[in-house]
């Protein structure tokens, strides 16, 4: 063997046993504390973050056309928006427009940063994504992120520079929801199975709906901004006898998701100190 | 002389006791966090590989984690990367004679200053690991400073005395 070979295999193997036995410690620990386990989690993503943020502009430099496709198409409905708007006869019409616009594209009591997507994971129950934005452009955990066809996740770990987001394809997210603008709410999670499939829980018998139908996010959680459309109703069973289950197939395609927008409720923390002062007297 | 074979194992075996006893019995302050097994992987002899030394921290780690902290794994994931990185700091401190002429090191011979540098390198790095996994980044920064500094000065104090246990004699002459 040359001699080269045989000092750098033992090196190879004393460092897998060392990951070997680091990994099995960490893990040790992780199923045991969930205050380490939620660290030790933390710290992975934060290394992953970095990894991953380093390698981007490779992946996306071969893409571009798809992205100037997608940026062209965004150009031209806001264009004919703005025509809309000037069009807009009197004072009070174009009044009621600015208004709807405002409402669309930036509901009050949030703040927007555009971001973009590092990485994305599809192929687990568990999916999750890395954003080029961190704390240094605002961003805190629990924001939610959307683009123009729908949600897309949630902030889970903030970084200086870079975010780790829990896509909506994963099962552990859950979005409260309701059919149609004045429809009933119910939390809607992706179905695990299809790429663009979700299920929508807990809607009442009582209530009518029809399939085609919009499902749009309530506002009932300070993450998201209520009136952002997810999808379309398709099918539905009824559960217990008491709720419906419906089907909704997503208007969001994840598998070449690139720009995004975090949205960030300013006032979140007068939200939370309210619920904490209300939790202190009991009520 | 240094200590070998079945006696060496004995006193490793009941300073590994020794260690439980500290982690139970032993709570200063929380600034302190007294731990002999970094100098005990130290004085492991050089015989003993870096794979062979990493399975014994990994072993002694998980023995005092299982009988003391209530925290499996955290003694075995601070004392894994001191044994890796503990021929490195031999060869650092002690020079590469000792594994040229395949001795030992000895804390008479060697000089106590030599061992007593090796094993604050080791303890430092142990407790970099312990204090932040213990801490799970909810303790501020001046707080494992302190608790880092605190613990390293009195484990250092602690391990001379291990250090004579295990590999103490081969005075000068």
């Amino acid at each position: 063997m040359p001699r080269g070979k045989a000092k750098v295999l033992p090196a190879l193997f004393s460092i897998a046993v060392f990951i070997l036995l680091e990994m099995a410690s960490l893990n040790m620990l992780s199923s045991d504390s969930s205050v380490q386990g939620l660290w030790i989690s933390r710290a992975g993503h934060h290394v992953m973050m970095t990894l991953w943020g380093s390698s981007r502009s490779i992946s996306y430099y071969t893409s571009l056309k798809e992205t100037n496709q997608a940026l062209a198409e965004e150009n031209v409905r806001l264009r004919l928006a703005l025509e809309q708007y000037r069009d807009g006869e009197d004072a009070e019409s174009r009044e009621e427009l600015s208004d709807a616009l405002i409402a669309e594209y930036k509901p009050q009591g949030f703040t927007w940063i555009p971001a973009t997507v590092i990485k994305i994971g599809n192929n687990s129950q568990h999916n999750y994504i890395l954003l080029d934005k961190g704390s240094e452009d605002g961003v805190t955990t629990d924001c939610g992120i959307i683009t123009g066809s729908g949600v897309v996740g949630i902030v889970e770990v903030v970084g200086e520079h870079y975010s780790f987001a829990l896509s909506l394809k994963n099962t552990d997210v859950s979005v409260s929801t309701r059919l149609g603008i004045d429809g009933t709410s119910g939390p809607l999670t992706w179905d695990g199975i299809h790429p663009s499939g979700a299920r929508l829980r807990e809607i009442p018998l009582q209530n009518r709906f029809s399939p085609g139908d919009t499902v749009y996010t309530s506002g009932h959680s300070s993450i998201f901004p209520s009136g952002i459309p997810l999808g379309t109703v398709g099918g539905s069973r009824i559960v217990d006898g008491s709720t419906y289950e419906i089907e909704v197939n997503l208007f969001q395609d994840f598998s070449n998701l690139r720009f995004v927008t975090i949205v960030k409720n300013t006032g979140r923390d007068e939200l939370s100190a309210l619920e904490r002062k209300a939790a202190e007297k009991g009520l | 002389m240094r200590q070998s074979g079945p006696g060496f194992i004995l006193i490793f075996v009941l300073l590994v006791i020794a260690q439980m006893v500290i982690c139970n019995f032993l709570n200063l302050t929380p600034f302190i966090m007294l731990s002999i097994l970094p100098v005990m992987i130290l004085c492991l002899p050089l015989r003993v590989g870096q794979v062979a030394s990493m399975l014994i921290a990994f072993a002694t780690g998980l023995a005092v984690d299982f009988f003391a902290e209530g925290l499996p794994g955290i003694n075995a994931a601070s004392l894994v990367p001191v044994a890796f990185i503990r021929l490195w700091v031999i060869r650092l401190v002690f020079g590469n004679e000792l594994f040229a002429r395949g001795e030992d090191f000895t804390t008479g011979r060697s000089g106590l200053g030599k061992v007593v540098v090796a094993t604050l390198i080791l303890q430092g790095l142990f407790l970099i690991i312990y204090i932040a996994i213990d801490g799970a980044g909810v303790r501020p920064f001046w707080f494992n400073a302190l608790r880092w500094l605190a613990s390293l000065l009195a484990g250092t104090f602690v391990s001379i005395f291990v250090a004579d246990l295990l590999a103490g004699g081969g005075r000068k002459k």
